[in-house]
């Protein structure tokens, strides 16, 4: 009986358990997987992403001198096999899970990132450069010697390299 | 404009869910935590007094006759909401031998509520646009 009591005391004192989400705030946990957000200056349409994900949601094109990549939420199954593969941790699930979306928007619903290509500095050619996420994997240390082929195409870093090597 | 007295009953239908969205419905519907009777709807048995259908699973070649007879027995104005990522694009199982989905293929889909599976509130909010969509249906009727 008495316990009986303390918890019908003690759920008195707590009030409604109801998550007042529509109308109200709600909780939202912080590693919860939701919509991506794609870091466009990280990303080096490398194309991992498209190649681990499962359902396919991930999709690079090429247009003119620029990548865009799309993810398509409705087909998506917020696994995040893209965010565990990124080489450079350009994307990040974010913990928004507002997917609820009508027929007309449902080809809409979408996030692009684009990613522009550079100019090669010698050449003029255009290429993906790479990010600093990149350089950081690839080199214990990140100085001037490093980020100078920053802009430079595939082709002039291996000239470049090589001059500096034999002169 | 006439002011609707009726509330919306809610009917579910699995075609060939992991039941993990099944799961999420119940959640939805039965525990006071994420009460989907505050958006003044309730669940039914039948599908012949449902006004907004949920559907779950991506519609495998077992389930299909059972999906189209429920779509027949719905009485009109109804609304289609598809619940996760099976029945809105088929997901992962896009292309299999035993797939007939997506769901719009038979019938006219209202809302999508994409996720694996979706959150309940996800799925409130899925609901509560349904419900909207069911006014306006109703008003266009009259």
């Amino acid at each position: 009986m008495s316990g009986f009591l303390k918890i019908a005391i003690r759920n008195l004192l707590k009030g409604p358990t109801t998550d007042p989400y529509p109308f109200g705030p709600t909780v939202i946990p912080d590693k919860l997987r939701g919509k991506l957000k794609v870091d466009a200056k990280a990303c080096t349409a490398c194309g991992t992403c498209e190649e681990v994900c499962p359902s396919a949601a991930i999709h690079i094109t090429k247009n003119k001198n620029v990548y865009v990549h799309t993810t398509w939420y409705n087909t998506c199954c917020f696994c995040g096999n893209c965010e565990f593969f990124c080489p450079t941790g350009a994307i990040k699930l974010t913990n928004d899970f507002h997917t609820a979306n009508t027929e007309a928007e449902k080809y809409k619903f979408i996030t692009v990132a684009t990613i522009a290509e550079v100019k090669c500095e010698k050449c003029g050619k255009y290429f993906t450069a790479p990010s600093r996420e990149l350089l950081e994997r690839a080199y214990p240390k990140v100085n001037e010697s490093v980020e100078k082929f920053m802009n430079l195409c595939p082709k002039c870093r291996q000239k470049e390299a090589f001059e500096r090597l034999h002169k | 404009m006439s002011i609707i007295t009726r509330s919306p009953f809610l009917y579910r239908i699995n075609t060939g869910s992991c039941n993990g969205c099944d799961v999420e419905l119940a959640t939805t519907a039965m525990i006071p935590r994420y009460d989907v009777e505050r958006l003044g709807c309730r669940y039914t048995g039948s599908p012949k007094h449902a006004d907004i259908l949920l559907v779950t699973g991506p519609i495998t070649a077992r389930s299909k006759p059972y999906l189209l007879e429920v779509l027949d027995e719905l009485p009109n104005p109804f609304v289609v909401v598809a619940v996760g990522t099976c029945p809105t694009s088929c997901g992962i199982f896009r292309d299999s031998y035993s797939i007939e989905g997506p769901l719009d293929k038979y019938v006219k889909v209202d809302v999508n509520v994409p996720g694996c599976p979706p959150r309940p509130q996800a799925i409130i909010d899925g609901v509560a646009k349904a419900v909207e969509i069911w006014k306006q249906k109703i008003r266009n009727q009259k």
